[in-house]
């Protein structure tokens, strides 16, 4: 199976990401790119891309690399979450700008996770990057 | 008139109230539902982010008054805490407060509350205010 509905079948979404129409474009062990093509409600007041956009892609997408590495089912026993972010946001992206998202694991440990994200414009501008930090959660006693 | 000129597209999308908004302070809600959830049923830390670029967001356009309108700020930098985590039914709510405004940089920090008691997240945000004369 190939293309995004494949991707998505098999690799757990967030609803919130589906919400705001974020794509998995890629994922295998260690790397995840996800996309979104911009549209108005994705905007600010000032009309370009709200934050908040960019930083949920860049939390799902790490997230998503996080569990790639460590297995679906062994995620879903013990579950990582987001204990840190940290986003620099370069330049502005508008409505009908496309962007894509990758993120890959700097190391993982077995209580806590570090990785970082990138985002670039269609046109190769860098538009954002990230660095977070996940805590695994303790799954055995649950 | 202000509150209209600066509602956000984004935040309207996901379900976020401005619920107060003076110069230099915001404070936004949301009722977590299941469609602002990551795959484990609990909030996105997306959700978060989002509402703490909007609170603070407004809350330096407050401060800004008109010159806000002329010459938008952007965010430059946000750095946020997740301490703990929300499910669908609890009730967010996120207060931003400018700390610092200078004329070309600002500076802001963020609080996020569940159910109007546990502080489950905070941020640090920093922006850039464009000066057109320059």
């Amino acid at each position: 199976m190939t293309g995004p509905e494949a991707l998505a079948a098999e690799h757990p979404a967030s609803p919130f990401v589906e919400l705001i129409g974020g794509r998995l474009e890629e994922w295998r062990e260690g790397y995840v790119r996800m996309s979104l093509t911009l549209e108005e409600h994705h905007t600010n007041p000032n009309g370009v891309m709200h934050g908040g956009v960019v930083t949920t892609l860049m939390d799902e997408a790490l997230g998503g690399v996080i569990a790639s590495v460590r297995g679906l089912e062994t995620m879903f026993a013990a579950p990582h979450a987001t204990v840190e972010m940290n986003a620099s946001f370069l330049a502005a992206v508008r409505p009908g700008d496309r962007i894509v998202v990758e993120a890959r694991v700097l190391r993982l440990g077995r209580r806590v996770a570090f990785g970082e994200a990138e985002a670039r414009r269609d046109d190769g501008e860098m538009v954002a990057k990230g660095r977070m930090t996940f805590v695994i959660m303790d799954g055995g006693a649950a | 008139m202000t509150e209209e000129r600066r509602r956000s597209p984004f935040s309207a999308f996901i379900g976020t109230e401005m619920e107060e908004l003076r110069e230099g302070y915001a404070r936004v809600g949301l009722t977590l539902e299941p469609r602002h959830t990551n795959p484990n049923g609990v909030m996105h830390g997306g959700v978060i982010t989002t509402m703490m670029d909007s609170a603070l967001g407004a809350a330096l356009g407050a401060l800004r008054g008109e010159a806000a309108r002329r010459d938008p700020h952007a965010t430059v930098e946000m750095n946020a805490s997740f301490l703990s985590g929300a499910r669908p039914g609890d009730r967010i709510v996120v207060e931003g407060r400018v700390i610092r405004m200078g004329k070309t940089i600002a500076f802001g920090e963020a609080e996020a509350r569940r159910n109007g008691d546990r502080l489950i997240a905070k941020g640090r945000l920093t922006f850039a205010i464009r000066n057109r004369d320059e």
